[in-house]
């Protein structure tokens, strides 16, 4: 049987400190947030395993093209997204009729200024996960990245190619209409 | 603090998380929300296996590192 990945000191910041460093330990550290964007972009288990494998793969691939102006989870996540894009740009799924059901409830009369209330913490994946499918890619992603503390509106504006005042505002929409959308996957 | 500036602002709907019942909780954002899923989120150890094999597919001269460390 395989040893468990070790995990040593944290590998942060600059290529210099990549070069002496552990994967392994990067890999620990940031494979939850990029699983997880994965998953919850591609919605469906399998593929968020194949996504995260090929993003850290092409990670390792690339050192040498990491710029110490970014921190290595913002490139891992630029990574990510890209390659999330292309296989959903690949599979021609959502675009269209996600937009526009996006906009029908951002601009509903629903309450979203209740609490989003969940019963069972069991089922909390799949409710989640149909929310955000109802949603256009660009709230998904939002939501995802803004989601993670350790990405500020600067570091998530710089992902999505958009000001911080951009992101914030659209941001605000997509709050509204994950909370309308929720309230409807009971 | 890069953190900071995105936690110090207030949510836009306010309600303090509470336990209904033991399977019961209310998230006052779809931040929280998936904050709370993320966390709950286990990563699948066969990643990580798969990365120590293609990895081995790779050019000596980047596996040195990499290697050592899925070992």
């Amino acid at each position: 049987m395989e040893e468990p990945i070790s995990c040593p000191s944290v590998a942060r910041g600059t290529p210099g400190e990549w070069a002496t460093s552990e994967f392994a330990s990067l890999y620990h550290e940031h494979s939850r947030a990029i699983y997880y964007l994965a998953l919850r972009f591609l919605g469906d288990p399998q593929k968020a395993e194949d996504a995260t494998h090929d993003v850290f793969l092409k990670a390792f691939r690339r050192l040498d093209q990491f710029r110490s102006d970014a921190t290595i989870r913002t490139w891992l996540y630029r990574i990510a997204i890209n390659h999330c894009q292309n296989l959903c740009q690949s599979w021609h799924n959502r675009h269209i009729h996600a937009n526009s059901e996006a906009a029908v409830w951002e601009n509903s009369p629903a309450n979203t200024d209740s609490p989003l209330r969940v019963l069972e913490t069991k089922e909390l994946g799949q409710r989640i996960q149909k929310t955000l499918e109802a949603l256009s890619d660009e709230y998904r992603l939002l939501l995802l990245l803004v989601a993670d503390e350790e990405l500020s509106y600067e570091e998530i504006a710089a992902l999505v190619g958009q000001s911080a005042d951009a992101v914030r505002g659209k941001l605000h929409r997509a709050r509204k209409a994950f909370a309308a959308h929720f309230g409807k996957t009971v | 603090m890069k953190q900071q500036t995105k936690l110090s602002q207030k949510p836009e709907h306010i309600a303090e998380q509470q336990t209904q019942s033991p399977a019961a909780k209310e998230f006052s954002t779809a931040d929280e929300l998936l904050r709370f899923d993320a966390a709950q989120t286990t990563v699948p150890p066969e990643i990580a296996e798969r990365l120590k094999h293609s990895a081995a597919n790779i050019a000596p001269s980047k596996t040195g590192w990499f290697k050592r460390l899925f070992n």
